[in-house]
């Protein structure tokens, strides 16, 4: 199997001074390269602190305890994620391990013009595209359906839509072998969520990334994931295709989820 | 009222020749301009309101100023004991000391605003003031103008620094020597340096501005004993006033660093000076921005102390002069030089910030 990333054993704490609280458990979970690959689960079932270790942006307290997380870059030698540190790790980001934040937040810088963002990130880590950019960085955004001249706008001047859309753009730059994506429709509303995992599918299309989508929603995984894995109190509960998890749930923490979905026609009682 | 309120009136009416709808066209369309016009009006507005609050305030000034001028000359011509009723009607006619409060007010604005007349200073007679003040203003400005723009630098510059690098040693070293010593009083300092290097060591000299051996001029000699000079206390204001704003932008700094931009920065794998300046400094240091325009007038005020202190020839050592002569007119001279002074850089700090900042909203 063509594996992007092998995560086996991954434990992390956040220690505070009643002692340490677990949110990942052990977890064992293979991304394939291509796919797009759902991690479901509600607050607190340690899905973005998996998510943020395994971009290794996990801030103290947090601390990773065991595991090991093999990352397999196309065209570089395999690197445990856990045991890469300074310059080494510097370079493997954004070139081969991107991020997606949530748009709401406000992961661009306020007082950098959007093309400012895209241009730092590309020079630093293919300072050979410089002559490119006045082609590259309108073409980025054309292929999230944001117009040329957003690259000259602030962060402030766009909406959450446009802003997570910026920010797909930035994360798919420099064709990465694999994009976190943490919440990257929440917070939006319904018609602008369902544009952007459109987009997000495209960007599989076009670039061939892999993908992994961190939501609460499972909504989202069904639209846009070709496998889904269900983490509950820190464990994973169940990994599988998403129409076989979908149509038959093995773990009934997965079947909540699933029931919880809302439909129309049926009432909060 | 009448004093300031002319000019302003006059700007607005030059451009409501067009159409109203025209004017609004035009400003809507120039948001930058609209916001200048307005922020300056307001400066007009700021500047009349300050200069009458300083007028009347020392109009109530206890003391006759004519009498202690009267007594002086007395004193030196040996004059006629029974200074005539005539002699005194003309000095506060000259002093615009004479009609009600109101009439005084009124031709003290006027001469300040058509001549940029202060009147005569009482102890430098017949010598208006504008000239004592003009003597000793490049004085203050060269050395508080340097030395504050310097602390400010700085400040910004080792507070960004201890604030991204917290936790460490060299960070909580100057944090801590700033919270000890950011409101030491200027003069405090001024003491100890004088003391160590003036006194103990010999090394630089305590007081005044030059050496007077040498000729004012543009000479190598001079501007090197300016230097020489203006080293003790210029180094009293910057290093209390370096240490208040390392620990201001500190503060700024350690929110910033939580700030999702940053995560993302470091996301992207950018290499850390390049975090530091264009994400976390570039977001912390225009706060600072116009807390520097605030703090001038703070400034101002623990200068006159450290003039003082070091016999320094400028507007500090003149006004302290003049309280103690009751020279009127000088002291509110160079209370007016300071309103404007620090007026004027807060409204060039207001227009520079929408440039630097793509926040700031030109328009309401």
């Amino acid at each position: 199997m063509n594996n992007v990333l092998e995560v086996k054993g991954l434990e992390v704490v956040y220690s505070t001074n009643r002692g340490d609280v677990q949110a990942v458990r052990g977890i064992d979970l293979d991304v394939h390269r291509g796919e797009i690959l759902g991690i479901a689960g509600e607050s607190g079932s340690g899905k973005s602190t998996l998510a943020v270790a395994l971009l290794r942006l996990l801030k103290a307290p947090g601390k990773v305890t065991g595991g090991s997380v093999m990352f397999h870059p196309a065209g570089r030698s395999p690197v445990d994620l856990l045991k890469v540190h300074g310059e080494e790790l510097r370079v493997l980001r954004w070139s081969a391990l991107s991020y997606l934040p949530q748009g709401s937040m406000s992961s661009l810088n306020p007082v950098m013009r959007v093309e400012e963002q895209f241009k730092d990130v590309i020079l630093e880590h293919a300072p050979a595209r410089r002559d490119s950019l006045g082609e590259l960085i309108p073409r980025l955004l054309g292929q999230v359906g944001l117009e040329p001249r957003v690259g000259r706008m602030y962060p402030h001047e766009l909406s959450g839509g446009m802003k997570q859309r910026v920010l797909m753009a930035i994360a798919v730059a420099l064709e990465p072998d694999l994009v976190i994506a943490d919440e990257p429709t929440t917070a939006l509303d319904v018609t602008i969520q369902r544009v952007i995992l459109q987009s997000l599918a495209d960007l599989r299309t076009d670039f061939g990334v892999t993908l992994m989508v961190i939501s609460h929603d499972m909504g989202v995984h069904a639209q846009l994931a070709d496998r889904v894995a269900v983490m509950y109190e820190g464990r994973l509960v169940e990994v599988g295709d998403v129409r076989q998890v979908f149509k038959d749930p093995q773990d009934p923490y997965t079947r909540q989820l699933i029931e919880s979905i809302p439909r129309l026609g049926r009432k909060a009682s | 009222m009448t004093a300031e309120a002319p000019p302003a009136v006059a700007v607005d009416k030059s451009q409501d020749s067009a159409p109203v709808s025209g004017v609004r066209a035009w400003l809507s369309r120039h948001p930058l301009a609209a916001y200048a016009i307005r922020r300056f009006g307001l400066y007009l507005i700021e500047l009349w309101g300050a200069l009458t609050i300083a007028f009347f305030f020392f109009r109530l000034m206890p003391g006759d100023p004519i009498q202690t001028l009267i007594q002086t000359l007395q004193q030196n011509y040996i004059y006629n004991a029974q200074a005539s009723a005539e002699i005194i009607a003309r000095y506060k006619h000259e002093f615009g000391l004479d009609g009600n409060l109101l009439t005084q007010y009124l031709v003290y604005m006027q001469k300040l605003i058509l001549h940029g007349d202060l009147g005569p200073s009482l102890i430098n007679y017949p010598t208006p003031a504008q000239t004592v003040i003009l003597r000793s203003l490049p004085w203050t400005i060269g050395l508080l103008g340097i030395s504050a723009v310097m602390a400010w630098i700085l400040g910004v510059v080792i507070g960004a620094i201890a604030g991204w690098r917290r936790g460490k040693l060299g960070s909580a070293i100057a944090t801590n020597l700033s919270i000890a010593l950011s409101h030491v009083p200027y003069f405090f300092v001024a003491l100890i340096l004088v003391y160590v290097f003036a006194y103990s060591m010999g090394l630089l000299p305590a007081r005044s501005a030059y050496d007077s051996n040498i000729n004012p001029g543009i000479s190598f000699a001079f501007i090197g004993s300016v230097l020489k000079y203006g080293l003790l206390p210029g180094l009293s204001i910057v290093i209390i006033g370096t240490f208040s704003w390392i620990l201001s932008t500190r503060m700024l700094m350690i929110p910033i660093l939580g700030e999702d931009y940053l995560v993302y920065a470091e996301a992207k794998g950018l290499k850390n000076s390049r975090i530091l300046t264009r994400y976390a400094l570039r977001n912390c240091y225009l706060p600072q921005i116009t807390a520097f325009g605030i703090s001038l007038g703070f400034i101002f005020n623990g200068n006159v102390l450290v003039e003082q202190l070091f016999s320094y020839p400028g507007l500090g050592t003149t006004l302290v002069t003049a309280i103690q002569q009751l020279d009127f007119n000088t002291i509110l001279g160079v209370t007016d030089i300071a309103i404007f002074s620090v007026l004027t850089a807060v409204l060039l700090l207001d227009l520079l910030l929408p440039l630097l900042d793509p926040r700031v909203k030109y328009w309401k």
